[in-house]
């Protein structure tokens, strides 16, 4: 038994002349949370729905839980980007509904769905039809559906779209639950902050293509580190400083200061530079570069 | 092939619980008694609707006594009808009078009217109250005066000038009357008529005549003309009743070496067929909706996620049939129902066709016949519904393959006509309409080898278009695209995987 959920390898799939995913191969280890970034069209949901066995690859192959996707279909959970449930089912008989078609029995099924959402705060409305619900309520109830047969791979697209803070801090606390629970789990989003905070691993795809694969550290450390400094008196200076790649000026002609580092750089020697020259800080601080500023780096640079 | 018959299952509670299932379900025998009640309302359909007649006869009277007499004797024959029907359903034949009543028909009294012998009402009705069964209703005689009325020309008509005529006739339709009901046809015979070659009888009428009575008229008018040639050779014959005589074809099967009445077999399968359009198109229609709506929820992502295509094509199919079956059913009984209230003569009529279409040899084809149809239509409607992006696109699809699939509605009277001649037998052959003339024909005994050939046929067709299905929806269920091209549509069809 591989400790890989899920194994791709050189997976292309292409609509007419269009090339959606380009020669693919990553591995996704077990219980761990994948986060699948990419802008609109990178080929995102196109990778989900081939993993998931609902549209075959041109070439290359996939490998679900050690197998092909056809015998361990009852083994994943999904939830798709555009939420999709019968609109006049009552609550409980959707969730459940999903979860006899992975292979649960009706009567098991149901009592599961019942009890997710009184979990959920949504006890009241398992006899409500979908249309009555609100839509956080209904995206919770797609959510229970896509876990209510307690799958080992759990498979999200979009999860956090369309839906308020409030909800997506809820969703949050679920998909950790769900990993502390031992499941592995893969949601794409193009949303960084969800991934910043959740994600083991991340991959980012562009026009197909995969641009990066590690962790979050790991993204982090493909742009330097950046501090920004103010001060009364001008900090041009900086730029003499040893491990300093560029110093620009506030374009709004505030009296503040960006300064990229060069990769292994102490920030420190930038306070010192400072104490040197007399100046007094009025502002400091040095961070990491953010998976925003990665991915709009990764991104921007696709051609 | 469990998750099929999960999806079946939804499928089957999703359209039962749908509020146009129901109204569906009522409309269909509300529309039967519409089409039956309506016409009689407006007096349209109405068999019972006398029509009232008269006759200006400008030969001197003969064939206006003849057309009379016609009337008279047809509504005795009505009469006699009824009370044969009431004395072998509702009378106990131990009670009867000893000669029967066949007898008693048979002897009627004597020739003191108009128009020769009349049976003895009186005596009938007598015989009958008599005889008549514990809990059965009293024999309720129809007016022996008949569906038709004679009254006898006025004066201003018969002896209008004919410039003058038609004034005279409006006014005769526009006054005159017989107990409840006004005069409708006026039948001019021609002073010349039966002299002339070229000499024809007229009708004039408020614009509805009756076709039946017509041929009453025509009927009439010929039987006076052969008895004024037959007493030119035999002078001494005066009665001309002596030319009343009756004669019956009976149909025999050689099948099954019985006699058998070729529309009474016929009923349940042709109901069967039109039932299996009418049934096949409006679940059908839902079925595709279903699909359309489901690709745009993106609910069909969720259910690809969890079976294959040919899994969710084949339980939705499953479903459609299950409701179709129920639908059937309920319009079935329905039907009986109300033909139950309406007549116990039509029930027994369908009773008579079931029993003739339920045999070994009969039932099972149907029920085959019925199965393929629907799965054929279905299927189409599947793949329409898996192509098509919105509603608007389904429309667009499926106007011209309902023209399609309507055609063989428009077929039935030739096919009937002929069961089983070349317009039947060819028709037979195309494979998406197979089903819906073999039921129409199977009561005909088409040859064995056409029997066999269609049913291979309507299985083999049936078959295909499963699979052709599953292999759409497979790979258009998904995408946004336009529906492809018919070309592009077969050339991916008959390429496999």
């Amino acid at each position: 038994m591989t400790d890989s959920v899920v194994e791709l390898s050189h997976v292309s799939k292409r609509f007419g002349d269009f090339t959606a995913v380009d020669d693919l191969s990553f591995a996704l280890a077990r219980g761990s949370i994948l986060g699948f970034l990419g802008p609109n069209g990178a080929g995102k949901t196109t990778t989900l729905r081939m993993m998931l066995g609902i549209m075959p690859p041109d070439s290359g192959t996939i490998r679900v839980l050690g197998r092909d996707i056809s015998q361990v279909r009852e083994r994943i959970g999904y939830l798709p980007e555009e939420r999709g449930l019968y609109k006049r089912m009552r609550a409980d008989a959707a969730i459940a509904y999903i979860a006899t078609l992975k292979g649960m029995r009706r009567g098991p099924a149901l009592a599961r769905a019942r009890a997710l959402l009184k979990d959920f705060g949504l006890g009241d409305f398992a006899q409500v039809r979908i249309e009555g619900l609100s839509k956080g309520m209904a995206q919770k109830v797609q959510v229970l559906a896509a876990v209510a047969h307690d799958p080992e791979f759990v498979i999200l697209d979009e999860p956090f779209s369309g839906l308020d803070p409030v909800n997506q801090t809820e969703l949050e606390a679920f998909i950790r639950n769900l990993a502390a629970a031992g499941k592995t789990i893969l949601f794409s989003t193009h949303t960084m902050q969800h991934a910043e905070r959740l994600c083991d691993r991340l991959i980012v795809l562009a026009k197909g293509r995969k641009l990066f694969e590690g962790t979050p550290e790991e993204a982090s450390g493909l742009l330097p580190r950046r501090a920004r400094l103010a001060a009364d008196a001008d900090l041009g200076f900086l730029a003499a400083v040893p491990g300093v790649a560029r110093v620009t000026p506030s374009a709004n002609g505030e009296r503040q200061w960006t300064v990229d580092l060069q990769e292994g750089a102490d920030g420190r020697a930038l306070l010192a530079a400072c104490f040197e020259h007399g100046v007094a800080l009025t502002h400091f601080d040095l961070a990491p570069p953010s998976l925003h500023d990665v991915f709009v780096s990764l991104v921007g640079q696709t051609p | 092939m469990n998750r099929a018959f999960l999806i079946a299952r939804q499928e089957f509670i999703k359209y039962v619980t749908r509020r146009g299932f129901a109204l569906s379900i009522l409309m269909f025998p509300l529309w039967i008694v519409i089409v039956t009640l309506v016409p009689q309302w407006t007096g349209g359909g109405d068999e019972t609707r006398t029509h009232v007649f008269t006759v200006v006869d400008r030969t001197g009277g003969g064939f206006a006594n003849a057309i009379y007499c016609a009337a008279q004797r047809q509504g005795a024959q009505r009469w006699l009808d009824g009370a044969e029907h009431y004395a072998a359903t509702l009378a106990d034949p131990a009670r009867l009078p000893r000669q029967g009543i066949g007898a008693m028909l048979a002897s009627p009294a004597p020739a003191t009217r108009r128009c020769g012998p009349e049976p003895d009402y009186a005596a009938i009705e007598a015989a009958l109250r008599q005889a008549k069964k514990p809990g059965a209703p009293d024999f309720a005689p129809v007016d022996e005066g008949g569906l038709f009325a004679f009254i006898a020309p006025p004066a201003y008509l018969s002896g209008a000038a004919p410039a003058k005529f038609p004034v005279a006739v409006r006014r005769a339709l526009a006054t005159e009357h017989a107990p409840g009901a006004p005069l409708d046809t006026v039948f001019v015979i021609p002073s010349d008529f039966g002299k002339a070659k070229d000499a024809v009888a007229e009708s004039w009428t408020d614009g509805r005549l009756d076709l039946d009575l017509r041929r009453l008229v025509e009927a009439a008018l010929v039987k006076a003309l052969q008895f004024k040639a037959i007493r030119q050779a035999a002078p001494q014959l005066s009665d001309p009743t002596i030319l009343d005589a009756t004669a019956r074809v009976q149909g025999h099967d050689p099948e099954r070496g019985a006699a058998r009445d070729g529309a009474v077999d016929s009923i349940v399968p042709i109901a069967l067929a039109i039932i299996l359009f009418v049934v096949s198109v409006m679940n059908s229609s839902v079925l595709l909706q279903g699909v359309v709506e489901e690709k745009s929820t993106r609910m069909i992502e969720v259910l690809l996620s969890c079976a294959t295509p040919r899994e969710i094509t084949s339980g939705k199919l499953i479903g459609v049939i299950a409701v179709a079956l129920l639908t059937l059913a309920i319009w079935g009984l329905a039907l009986l129902a109300l033909m139950a209230i309406a007549s116990r003569d039509i029930v027994h009529l369908v009773f008579a066709s079931l029993s003739a279409t339920a045999t070994p040899e009969v039932l099972p084809l149907l029920l085959v016949f019925f199965l393929c149809g629907l799965l054929i239509y279905g299927s189409l409607f599947l793949a329409i519904g898996s192509m098509a992006n919105s509603l608007a696109d389904a429309q667009s699809l499926l106007g011209p393959s309902m023209l399609i699939l309507m055609l063989p509605n428009l077929m039935i009277a030739g096919v009937m006509r002929d069961p089983n001649g070349p317009l039947a037998s060819t028709l037979s052959w195309v494979p998406i309409y197979t089903p819906f003339f073999m039921m129409l024909r199977l009561s005909s005994h088409p040859p064995v080898w056409q029997l066999w050939g269609t049913t291979a046929l309507a299985i083999l067709t049936t078959a295909l278009l499963i699979v052709w299905t599953g292999r759409v929806f497979a790979k258009h269920v998904l995408t946004t695209e336009r529906p492809p091209a018919l070309g592009v549509l077969l050339r991916g069809l008959l390429r496999r995987g």
